[in-house]
């Protein structure tokens, strides 16, 4: 089996609106290209030969066009970004939020089966084009939108379903008192916007966050979106798009890489669709999401790796909620104790296992189609040390979780130095 | 530097709201909100500016009765009152009466001689006084240009530059006091130059005319006579006849204020604020707007022109498509008058942009800082590097300045 090499990628500034700026998909599309390849020291005339030996192809992240930007088919729209992208083969792969990383799975496959000798792998989601309450309708498809989106409801559909993952948290340790776990998730938030000041793409990047505004539910900054969560809890709906250049041995030993970033291992799995049927199905086991426990178990069992050998971790937070959940998914904590790294440190930038030092979904933001490549991306730039003002120091191995739905489509990846 | 307690002297205005907002916030300072009343709208103000409820407890409505007091705790007093050298230096003689010997003493003046504001202090608190101006609104708008005066130390200046990037998150610039200082010397120019512009192609529509040249798409999130009408005409007017009055060199004609806008300053319309200036927005009674704008020539309002320049439609539908190199090329190739207008246009704000800095900031690159961070424009260095070709130091990407628009 070919291993896969990393030869870089970029993402959009997560800040922009791209309806403002009165710009399609083909020009995000454009851009992201163009930088990602400039990054990849990757070129169109390459992409042109390798077309000629049927040795590239091209996957795309993307959740919902459809609804967004009435559009489907935006596997091909490559096409229209440059014609050296004529006759490569391209296709839209979706899981909801883990869109990105389906069409990271599908790009490692197609190298590691020797398909191809480069992947091009692009996730984008354009969100900016309806309103708030139109969008959180729309985020409602990647659950069971018959059985599990109140209409009329005051609150959108997620924000309620990852609500519920806080109370389910509540009820499955019964010694985590309250205020502790509301305190460690206002604690989750003031962090990754704190992260967020050092990514220069990050959305919320001059935005101001402190433990006592996310702390305040229910003020009129900081009103609940879902159950027991508030707005500090919620990650960022924005427009984005993020791409990276994977690739062979083969292509690799001619590149001559000076640091060479490999994947090292993946997990992929699919809890119940139904939010009730997931919390259920936790019963005979101590994590309450044991299905993404699982995806990173498989992820550390491929790359022959432990928690010890992880330096830095991005992951899905799309609310703090689904952090907290990560953290002894991870392996950091045990179980129903995932406030104690919070408490301590160890999951803050300074600290021995940092989670999300782009600041995650919550500060850099999360155009649902795009994170898992972002998060791909952040991974990459950590372990290859370009990760400029969020560098963490010296890491060599890094992890990601990205979830889609309600933690129904569950991936991991780990990316690191190649050390043979 | 530790700053734990603030006194910002005029926090009624819009600025004074805004700046006690990003001390308590970012700076999590203990902020004295200075008024003629004690009003609580001003904290409003502040906790909305920033959206944050947080930091209600650390804002403190006072009035000027109480200004020695708040003075004497303060480890940094913020004036923020009327652009009004007397109004100011009134103020300045209070806080300098009661300022602690550590306490640092700051203006957020747009534009005044702050050298002649420090002659009249004390020595002490001359050598702790220079400017500190942020832009409006300041959460979105992270610029803080640092004035700095001969009798102010270096180390100072420099501990304030890293507490205002490391604390605040301000892009920080240091310059030497002149007249509008860095950005708005080089933004009210453009805006003025627009202004003489409608006058002078009045007989062509005017002011929106000169804005359908200068839209959007040519690097701005707002065109230069509508910027003005937000800004307000009686703001935009002292801002440039200071710098008729105190600048002479070879682009002293810019700062002329056509008549026309003296004359609707004289009438009271002076923009957005007072429901009309050189634009007016009618809303009806079946909930639509109509948009109009004021005509020079008819010296009266009229419905708004739907403009269509070749070169504009182009540029417009090539930014759409993320085609930039197209965009640039339609404007540098299309021999329209309107085309050559708009480049005028671009060329005068590189070349006055290169000026300035040359004469009011350390270095080169800060004027990149100062127009992306203040006014939201494309940066000029990035501007000129990826129109004329030139190879100037810049960190910034030109791409989201470019905005198709309506």
């Amino acid at each position: 089996m070919n291993m896969v090499h990393i030869l870089g990628g970029a993402q959009t500034d997560f800040e922009r609106n791209w309806t403002k700026e009165g710009k399609n998909l083909v020009a995000i599309l454009k851009e992201v290209v163009h930088d990602g390849f400039e990054e990849s020291d990757f070129s169109f005339e390459e992409l042109g030969s390798l077309s000629k030996k049927d040795a590239i192809g091209c996957f795309i992240g993307n959740f919902i066009a459809e609804k967004y930007i009435n559009q489907g088919h935006i596997g091909s729209f490559l096409t229209e970004v440059d014609d050296s992208f004529y006759g490569v083969p391209s296709a839209r792969y979706e899981a909801a939020c883990a869109s990105g990383s389906v069409a990271l799975d599908a790009a490692i496959m197609s190298i590691e089966s020797g398909r191809y000798d480069v992947a091009i792998v692009v996730g984008i989601e354009l969100m900016k084009s309806v309103n708030s309450r139109v969008c959180g309708d729309i985020l409602g498809c990647a659950a069971d939108y018959e059985k599990e989106v109140t209409k009329d409801s005051v609150q959108p559909p997620f924000p309620q379903l990852f609500g519920k993952l806080a109370d389910a948290i509540l009820e499955k340790y019964p010694a985590l008192e309250s205020k502790r776990f509301m305190d460690s998730l206002a604690m989750i938030s003031v962090k990754n916007y704190a992260n967020a000041k050092r990514n220069p793409m990050a959305q919320t990047r001059k935005w101001y966050m402190d433990f006592e505004q996310a702390s305040c539910r229910g003020s009129s900054t900081n009103p609940l979106v879902g159950g027991r969560l508030a707005v500090s809890d919620c990650s960022q709906i924005t427009d984005g798009a993020a791409l990276v250049v994977l690739c062979s041995d083969r292509f690799a030993k001619k590149r001559c890489l000076p640091v060479d970033i490999v994947v090292k291992g993946w997990g992929h799995r699919t809890a119940p669709l139904l939010f009730d049927s997931k919390i259920s199905d936790n019963a005979g086991s101590q994590y309450v999401l044991p299905w993404t426990r699982q995806t990173i178990l498989d992820a550390y069992r491929r790359s022959g790796l432990s928690l010890y050998d992880i330096d830095v971790f991005e992951t899905h937070d799309c609310f703090t909620s689904s952090e907290y959940a990560a953290i002894s998914a991870f392996g950091i904590t045990p179980p129903g104790k995932e406030y104690e790294a919070i408490e301590s440190g160890v999951v803050a930038f300074g600290g021995s296992k940092p989670i999300n030092p782009s600041g995650g979904l919550i500060g850099c933001g999360h155009p649902v189609g795009a994170t898992g490549v972002r998060m791909f991306l952040d991974l990459f730039k950590q372990v290859s040390g370009v990760a400029g003002g969020y560098q963490v120091d010296n890491a060599k191995n890094a992890m990601m979780l990205n979830i889609g739905g309600s933690a129904t489509s569950n991936y991991a990846f780990i990316v690191g130095r190649n050390m043979f | 530097m530790t700053i734990n307690t603030v006194t910002v002297v005029g926090a009624s205005g819009n600025m004074g709201a805004y700046v006690s907002g990003i001390f308590a916030s970012f700076g999590r300072a203990t902020v004295f909100m200075v008024s003629r009343s004690k009003n609580a709208k001003m904290v409003d103000r502040a906790v909305s500016s920033v959206r944050c409820d947080s930091i209600r407890p650390r804002l403190i409505p006072m009035d000027y009765s109480e200004l020695a007091e708040c003075v004497s705790k303060s480890d940094l007093v913020f004036e923020s009152v009327a652009e009004d050298f007397d109004t100011k230096a009134s103020v300045n003689s209070i806080v300098a009466a009661n300022l602690n010997p550590k306490t640092i003493m700051v203006t957020g003046s747009s534009g005044l001689s702050l050298t002649k504001l420090a002659s009249l202090l004390p020595s002490d608190a001359r050598q702790r006084y220079f400017g500190m101006h942020m832009f409006s609104p300041p959460y979105s708008m992270p610029l803080c240009e640092v004035v700095r005066t001969s009798y102010v130390s270096e180390c100072l200046i420099s501990d304030t530059c890293r507490y205002l990037k490391s604390k605040l998150f301000r892009s920080v610039v240091i310059v030497k006091d002149s007249p509008a200082f860095l950005a708005n010397r080089i933004g009210f120019q453009f805006i003025n130059r627009a202004l003489q512009y409608a006058e002078k192609y009045k007989d062509r529509g005017g002011v929106d005319y000169v804005d359908a040249i200068l839209g959007t798409f040519t690097g701005r999130a707002m065109t230069p006579c509508r910027t003005a009408d937000f800004v307000g005409l009686d703001v935009h007017k002292p801002i440039v006849d200071n710098l008729f009055q105190n600048t002479n060199d070879d682009f002293h004609e810019s700062f002329v204020l056509p008549e026309y806008v003296d004359a609707l300053i004289e009438k009271g319309l002076l923009g957005r604020k007072t429901g009309g200036g050189l634009f007016k927005q009618d809303n009806l009674a079946n909930g639509t707007k109509r948009s109009f704008v004021y005509d020079i020539e008819q010296e009266s309002f009229r419905e708004m022109r739907n403009y269509t320049f070749d070169f504009a439609v182009s540029m417009k539908k090539h930014l759409h498509e993320g085609d930039y190199g197209l965009a640039f090329a339609a404007l540098l190739e299309s021999d329209s008058e309107e085309a050559r207008i708009c480049m005028e246009f671009l060329k005068g704000y590189v070349d006055y942009s290169v000026f300035v800095a040359k004469e009011v900031c350390e270095r080169i690159e800060d004027v990149d800082d100062a127009m992306a961070q203040g006014f939201n424009w494309c940066p000029p260095l990035a501007l000129s590097n990826m129109l004329f070709g030139t190879n100037y130091n810049t960190k910034y990407d030109y791409r989201s300045f470019f905005k198709v628009g309506e």
